[in-house]
This record gives C-alpha cells, structure tokens and sequence, in this order.
C-alpha cells in the first residue's frame, strides 16, 4: 500500500514538473489543429464561419495544380536538402576535427549564414544566380564564354538553387551540432582503433558514427522540420517562380491565409501536410517503440 | 485674491496640459520607404497642425500590415486606424462588424461629390461609409527611356498598340532589352490588366472584371487580349524571373531597357535617380483618347471602439487626410494623383497631371481587378495568368481557367 | 587522416605536421568550403559600401568604384522606417529585453522536460512528447489566429509577457528534443544511484542533472538566441507596438511593395542585426568546444 502511495506521488511530482508541457500541448498545439480541422471543413474567408461544407476545400485542393506542384516540390527539395545538409556538416566537422589551424575562424565562417536574415542573403542569392548579371555572367566574362548557369529562372531547376541556399545557411548548424558529438568522443578510441591496425575512414564509418547516432538524429529532426517550414527562402529567393514552378505547400497555405483571405483553404492544406508528415513518421516511432518495449522486457 | 490667482493659474495650466494632448490616433500603414515616409508625414504633420497626436506603427509589405491590423483588431488591441487597399480587402471585417464608420464626417464634407464613382463604391458599403480614400495609383502606366528611344532610331511615342509592339521590335533590332519586367505575379497582373483596358477596352474589361460575363471571358475579343499579353513575353529578357519592380526600373534609368508597364510609383525610382519626367523618361497613360484609368489605391478604415477620444481621433484623421491641399502634397510626394476630382494639380508633375485629367471623365474610370474581385479570385486570376506567361498553355484553357475562377 | 602510421594523435601540432596528401586533401575542402560559405558576405559587404547609382549598374562582383560610408550610418540611425526615420537602432534594446528571458525560460523548461521524460518516464509522458514533437513542423502562421485568441482571453496579447509566452511555446518542441536526447545517453547507474542516496525529484534535477548540462545548455542557447534574434513575424503580432523587436525596423527598411530599395543601406542593416548573434557564436565557441570534450557529449 505504502509503496503505492509512494509510486503515485512520485508520478505526480513528474506530472507537475510537466505541466506547462502538458499545457502548451494540450491547449496551443492539439487545440490549434483541431481548431484548423474545423475551419478546414467550413467555407471560412478571412475568420472562421460556421458554414460547413464537407470536403469541398479538400476537393479544390487536389484539383488545384499549385498545390499538386508544391507537394512534388516538397519532396525532391527535402530529400536533396537533409542528405546534403547532413553530408556537407559531418565531412566540415570531421576535417576541422583534424587540429586544423585557425579552427576558430574556420567554425564562424560556416556557421555566420545562420546568423542572418534571409530576407537580404535571399536577395543576394538571386542576384547571384541571375544569368544576367550574377555567376553566369561573371565567368563569362572571365572567359568562359559557353558557361551556363540560369536554373533560377528554369522552371525545371529551380527547386534546385533553393537547395543551394538553404545549404549554405544551414549546414553551418549541422557541423556544429555533429563537431560536438565527435569532441565528445573518447580519445582512447583513437588509440585502440590504430593499435589495432584499422583505417581512418572505416574508423570513422563503422564506429565513429554510430557513436554519433543521437546528434544525428536529433539534426535530422531539426533539418526535417525546415523542409516542412521552407517558407522564407523560396519568398526571398524566387517568390514561388519562375511562375509557380517554385513553390511550396508553406507558402501555398500562407498565400491563402492572409492574402488571399481564404483560412478555410489554407487550413485544409496544413491538415494535409500534417497528416503527410504523420505517415512519413508514424512507423518509424512504431517501430521504435516496439523495439523499446523489447528491450525493457527482455 | 493671490490664493484665487494661483488657483485660476494653476486651473489654465492643467487645461493647457489637457488640450496640449490631443486625440491620439495610432495608425498601421505599410509606407516604410524614403519616399513613402515623406508621403505619409504629410498626414501625420496635416494631423498634429489639427490638434492631434500621430502614434506611428508602420509595418512593411501590405498583406502583412493588414494580417497584422486585424490579428490586432481580434485580440482586442485594435489600432486606430489601418490601411487596406481600394478594393474587397476589408469586406469581411466590415461584415463583422467590426469597423466603426465615417458617415458623420463623409456627409459633412460632401465626400460623394468630389470622390470618383468607382472609389465612391469601394467605400460606401451598404450606405455606410466605412473606409477614407487617401489616393489614385494607376498600375498600367507604360514608361519608356528617351535615351533608348533615341538609340533605337524611335522618333515619336506609340499611339496605339500597334505602334508600341513595332517600337519593341526596334528597341529588339537596337540591342536593348524591349520590355523591362519584373516576373513576379503581381507584376505579370498589371500587364494583363494593362492590355487588357488597352487591347479590350473600356466595356469588355467591365464585362470580364466587373459582371464576370462567361461569354466574354469565352470570345474572340478577350482572347485577342491574352494573345497580346502572351506575345508581350517575347520582349522581355531571359533575367526577368523573380525580379524586383525596381531593377526592371533600372534598367529604364540606364537606358538599357526601353519599356516598361508599372504603377506611377515608378516615379519614385527616376526621381531618386535625378531623372525627370518629359526629359529623361516618358510617360503613357493609355492609347487612344478614350484610354481608360484604371483605379487602384489605398483607404484607411476605423476599427471599432466606443472610446469617445478615440472616436475623435477616427473623425479627425478622416477629415485631415480628405482636405484638398493635404491631397496634393501627399500625392506629390507618392507619385500618386489625389482621390479629389476638385483639386488643383498645378504642383503635379506632367505625368500625374495628365492622370488626373483622365481620371475626371467618369466614362474613363475603371477599377483595378481587386476593386471587382474578392482576394482569392483575384489570386487564382494571377496564378493563371502567371502560368500562361511563363508557359505555353494554350488560350482556349487559359480563357475556361479564367472562367472557374472568376466563377467562385 | 594521420601523419604516418603508428604516430599518436596528440603529438600532433598544428604547425609541425607533414604535408602529406591528405593533410593537402583536408585545407582544399576546408578552403573551397570556406570560399563558397563566404561569397555571398562578400557581396553584402561590397554593396554596402557602394552607392546607388553603382548598384543599379548591376555588376554585383565588382569592388566599390567609390567607397561610401553612408548606407551604415543611414542604416543604424537614418533609414525610414515609417513617419519615423531613425533607422534600425531604435529596436534594439527591445530585442534584448525580449531575447534574455525568452532563452532563459525555454531552456529551463526544456531541460526539465527532457529530465521528467528520460528519467522518471511518468505513465501518458512519451505520448505528450510525441505529440509535442509533432506540433514541430506546424507552420507558425497556421498557429496565429488560435494563439491571438488564447492569449487575447487570458490578457497577455500585445505586451511582452505575452511574446515571451509564445516564444516558450514555439521552442519547447526544439528545447525538450535537445535535452532528452542528451539525457538519454548519460548512464541511468548516475541517476540510481542518486536516488539511493535519497535524492528527490527536484532535488536531482538542480543538484546533478542541471550542472551536467552545461554543453547541452550552450548550444541551445546558440539556437534560441539566433532564432529569437531573428524572428520577425511572433514579435510583430504578439509583442505589442511599444516592445516590437529590431527585426520589425529592419523589415520596414528593407521591404516596400512600392517604394524604392536602397540595397546598399538594406545590405548594410542585415550585417548589423546580425552582430548580435555572431558575436554570441564567436564568444560562445570557446566554451561551447572546450566544455563538450570535459562534459563529454557521450556518443
């Protein structure tokens, strides 16, 4: 009885440590997607009405090719972005790892991007890729006459200099997060590895990174919640274009919410993209969770 | 008696300190740039000459301001006063009843006398004045660079629109970049709208704006239109995606570009440049003497308070932006025209008033696309026309396209 | 990549190694890097120091013709930002007051979410994380309107209580993920142990646990800072108009939907909010390297 008391109270210390956790998920996050629910079901403009209308803003959703088209942009552009962001930071982190000089200056170099806004490094970054008068133009001028570099404004690759960017302003972060795992790495596996003969990069493959496994992942979350959240860039960069080759489902749900003054839409587009994001993650905590509860039992 | 003295003494100074606080007004508006800043101080000087207090809240981009404004307006910390455009914009907080109105003001100044009928429209809902207009932009100007004129071997400025695609084709043949322009939807919709009041006229553009007619948005005349707008993307440089108005501007100042179909805002950018109107740049309103002007502009509206001050301040800032002499000065320095049909344009440059002339024959008025659509039409107007700009889309299914949207 | 086989790793110094291939290998990757991270700064800096007239030419590579000192003044202290023309500096005490407890407070918080979930693992905890980390990739707009009514109906909208509110909202997913992860690789025997020893559970959490963060703390501060720093949109709708942060000012100096741009002056003021948080990485980084090989980030 006593022990069960004891047990009980102590979940109830937990608990009350985790209240103001409770209370942002339950009224802020939970309440705001219900609430988007909702609202996607009506035919709201620019408040919420009561009018309900089924699965009509669902309907002219997948009819509307803006939409369709940000969707496919979405998934090259996450895919493209996490695997060379995740690449690009852990070669920087192991090669600064390697005692080089001016570590200090080289760590700031790459983590400045992530310090500026990108309303203006948007702006020069479409300044840069402009055929007219950025890269392309420059080499061109330095002689290279037949160099050709005018994907911003090519509606097939685009979504391509918008990796660019968003790489360089991020990857900074991921060396960051990565170069703190390696610095935490006992040096006595260094030893032990070359006492034992093996080669540095397998070192690094086949012990070192597994080693790393919970920064990369907690990196890969962050990195997968900008891909879903890449609103700011593609508006500073290409505003969506060449046409509407470069968008987005962020910005196609906030051109509907203000703009447009259509929330109703731009609710069932966020409903749409959570209930994506769901499935992507869904059997991955499953069978985390799985995994978890067979570790406790056995 | 030094006792009452002092008391009556003391009695003025507090009444001094009293009126020396007039009625505050804050006011969300989204003029951050130079040249926008000097506009809107003609407002908030006009303002505290007349006794009031101006608490500026400017917040840049428009969409953003006005989210803001009404994000306000919910949570219950509503500004004074906020700016929308002349257009739909604030029809549902108006159906919300949110917004206080101006009829006390609107009637004493006799505001239907000297207000254009197609702004008189925007602001009058239901009887009710909810909205003060403070300006006229016209978005379809077409501008040109007498430096690439001359290089061009063009002699005299286009009269139709025939002559202005062979002035393109000279321009084309000189070297330059025919039409400057910034690919940015909103920039590829003031293109349409620009043949379409020049290539359609007056009445087919109220029939597909205005009455949303499925015949006229079906037949020959409008596709003539889209063929036209279509064939303006022939003219216009590779660099153009995603550009801002302003370097398709530039491109004018340097004489690298020959035209360009902007807003009178444009004057903005000549001016900063030390260039004039009539001297270095030129200035089309329309083609043809019946040329319509097409009406775009900006309106402050009140959100609704019982706070007597309050209520003061919204009636003295609606007044004060209204008055003619304020008109002219806050135009001048916008590049707009005044919202006033009775006011003297001798301190206009040539462009603006050659504007208001136009603008005073009633037979000339158009409303922009946002004065005749709701938001959302008008967005998926421009993501169709923003697709057959940058794609080959055949005409037939743009013109069906135009047709489901505009019939929302 | 070592030296030579069989040489141990901390004999090597910086200056005295051979310029073996790999060693070439590692300083070209790490200079190309460096080049491509550092181009677009050079172009910032170059128009910054250009005049208008130069700019509009568009040779955006090109070295100033003329060096102007001007668009940094007028950024800091004479850009228009409205009626007013005082430039970007007038925000900056504002962002200050609101970055200091908005990274305090989400860091606290997060360290003793992260320490209830991977510790105690109370019964419904690890289904409020889920839902917690899903609430990470909702698009703040999406939020707006809710929280404007939440917060309007408890009397925190438009003041600075209210912003940092919403500020702790937005960051607890980021905040609780860092902080559990990172306590979920420090040995459960610490936290036994303890327990045994009679520790309670607050009592763990600011005696044992807390102290060990350090590493952990630091880089979320690098994140909170440079996020809060940075924000634009919260700060506008929530913070109320006496308390909007510098990124308002520098928004309205930089966007205009029908003004003219002064690039230079627009690049010059994006270098200046930004020293806020640079300067926090560059001081930052000696702690932030030195205390994760001490406290050990076990891998």
């Amino acid at each position: 009885m006593k022990a069960r008391l004891l047990h009980l109270s102590r979940q109830l210390v937990s608990w009350s440590a985790l209240l103001p956790m409770a209370l942002t998920v339950l009224v802020a996050y939970l309440g705001t997607v219900l609430w988007s629910l909702k609202v996607s079901l009506t035919n709201s403009r620019t408040f919420p009405s009561d009018e309900y209308v089924g699965l009509a803003q669902y309907e002219r959703l997948f009819n509307n090719d803006r939409w369709l088209l940000s969707l496919e942009n979405l998934a090259l552009y996450g895919v493209l972005f996490i695997a060379i962001c995740m690449l690009l930071g852990f070669l920087l982190a192991v090669f600064i790892d390697q005692k080089v000089m001016a570590e200090g200056a080289l760590r700031t170099v790459f983590l400045y991007p992530y310090a500026m806004s990108f309303v203006a490094t948007g702006l020069v970054w479409q300044w840069m890729l402009n055929p007219g008068n950025g890269i392309q133009q420059a080499l061109r001028q330095l002689g290279w006459q037949d160099f050709t570099f005018d994907w911003i404004i090519d509606q097939d690759m685009v979504m391509y200099t918008i990796v660019i960017a968003t790489v360089w302003q991020a990857s900074g972060l991921v060396m960051a997060m990565l170069l703190a795992g390696l610095r935490g790495i006992d040096e006595e596996i260094w030893k032990a590895a070359r006492i034992d003969g093996i080669p540095t990069w397998r070192v690094y493959v086949s012990i070192v990174l597994p080693m790393l496994a919970p920064s990369v992942a907690t990196v890969f979350v962050l990195l997968f919640t900008a891909v879903i959240k890449l609103f700011d860039s593609v508006v500073s960069m290409t505003q969506g274009g060449p046409g509407t080759a470069s968008e987005v489902p962020a910005k196609f749900i906030m051109d509907h919410l203000f703009g447009r003054a259509n929330i109703a839409l731009a609710s069932a587009g966020s409903m749409v993209l959570l209930l994506t994001v769901l499935a992507l993650v869904a059997p991955f905590l499953y069978a985390r969770s799985r995994a978890r509860r067979r570790e406790e039992r056995g | 008696m030094k006792l009452k003295l002092l008391t009556l003494a003391l009695f003025m100074g507090l009444g001094a300190l009293a009126h020396a606080a007039g009625p505050k007004a804050e006011v969300i508006h989204w003029w951050t740039s130079g040249g926008e800043s000097a506009a809107v101080k003609q407002f908030s000087q006009a303002y505290t000459t007349a006794g009031g207090v101006w608490v500026d809240t400017a917040i840049a981009l428009g969409e953003q301001a006005r989210s803001v404004a009404i994000n306000r307006i919910i949570g219950g910390n509503p500004p004074t006063a906020a700016q929308f455009n002349t257009s739909k914009q604030f029809l549902d907080i108006v159906e919300q009843g949110m917004l206080n109105n101006v009829d006390e003001i609107a009637l004493r100044d006799g505001w239907d006398k000297f207000l254009p009928e197609t702004v008189l429209n925007v602001v009058r809902v239901k009887g009710h004045f909810y909205a003060a207009p403070v300006n006229i932009h016209m978005p379809t100007w077409i501008w040109y660079s007498k430096s690439a004129f001359k290089k061009a071997g063009i002699t005299a400025e286009p009269k139709s629109m025939d002559e202005m695609f062979a002035a393109l084709d000279k321009l084309k043949a000189a070297g330059l970049i025919p039409l400057a322009h910034g690919g940015q939807p909103w920039q590829e919709n003031i293109v349409f709208t620009a043949m379409l009041a020049n290539v359609g006229g007056t009445e087919l553009y109220l029939k597909v704006m205005r009455d949303r007619d499925p015949a006229a948005i079906q037949g020959d005349a409008f596709r003539k239109v889209l063929t036209s707008y279509k064939r303006l993307q022939s003219y216009v440089d590779k660099g153009a995606p995603g550009r801002n108005w302003n370097d398709a501007t530039a491109l004018l100042i340097t004489g690298k570009a020959g035209m360009q179909i902007m807003g009178d805002w444009a004057k903005g950018e000549f001016a900063l440049a030390n260039q004039a109107p009539g001297k270095d740049y030129g200035c089309i309103a329309g083609f043809g003497a019946r040329s319509p002007y097409v009406i775009q502009g900006d309106v402050f509206v009140f959100p609704k308070t019982s706070d007597a001050e309050a209520i003061k301040a919204q009636k003295l800032l609606a007044s004060v932006m209204l008055s003619p002499a304020v008109q002219v000065e806050f135009s001048n320095k916008k590049g707009s025209i005044p919202v006033r049909t009775d006011v003297d344009s001798s301190r206009l440059d040539i462009c603006a008033q050659q504007g208001l002339t136009i603008m005073k024959d009633k037979s000339r008025q158009l409303g922009n696309g946002e004065v005749y659509l709701n938001p959302d039409q008008n967005g998926s107007l421009s993501d169709i026309l923003t697709a057959y700009w940058n794609k080959n889309v055949p005409v037939e299914k743009v013109q069906k396209d135009i047709l489901a949207a505009l019939k929302r | 990549m070592s030296a030579a086989p069989g040489r141990p790793r901390q004999a090597r110094a910086p200056g005295g190694v051979r310029l073996t291939p790999a060693r070439i290998g590692i300083y070209a990757f790490l200079l190309t890097a460096a080049l491509f991270f550092l181009l677009p700064l050079y172009i910032m800096l170059v128009t910054s120091f250009k005049t208008m007239d130069e700019i509009r030419l568009g040779n955006i590579f090109a070295l100033p013709l003329s060096v102007t000192l001007e668009p940094w003044m007028i950024a800091w202290s004479q850009a228009c930002t409205g009626v007013n023309c005082n430039g970007i500096r007038g925000g900056f005490w504002n962002s200050v007051l609101i970055v200091i407890p908005s990274t305090v407070l989400p860091i606290l918080l997060g360290a003793l979410n992260g320490y209830a979930l991977s510790f105690w693992k109370p019964r419904g905890s690890q289904a409020l994380f889920a839902i917690l980390m899903i609430g990470a990739f909702i698009p703040v707009q999406v939020m707006m309107y809710p929280l404007v009514r939440i917060l309007a109906s408890v009397g925190l909208f438009s003041s600075l209580p209210g912003i940092v509110t919403v500020h702790i909202i937005f960051s607890m997913p980021v905040m609780t993920l860092l902080f559990r992860n990172y306590y979920l690789s420090i040995p459960q025997e610490l936290f036994k142990a303890a327990r045994i020893d009679g520790g309670g559970f607050w009592r763990i959490f600011a005696q044992l646990m807390l102290p060990m963060s350090t590493p952990m703390i630091i880089v979320a501060a690098i994140m909170q800072v440079t996020g809060v720093w940075n924000d634009y949109i919260l700060g506008l709708v929530f913070a109320g108009r006496d308390n909007l942060p510098m990124t308002v000012q520098l928004n309205n100096v930089i966007n205009t939907t029908t003004g003219e741009r002064l690039y230079n002056v627009n690049m010059a003021a994006t270098i200046l909010t930004s020293m806020v948080p640079l300067a926090i990485y560059f001081f930052s980084g000696r702690w932030f390297v030195r205390g994760i090989a001490a406290g050990a980030v076990k891998g």
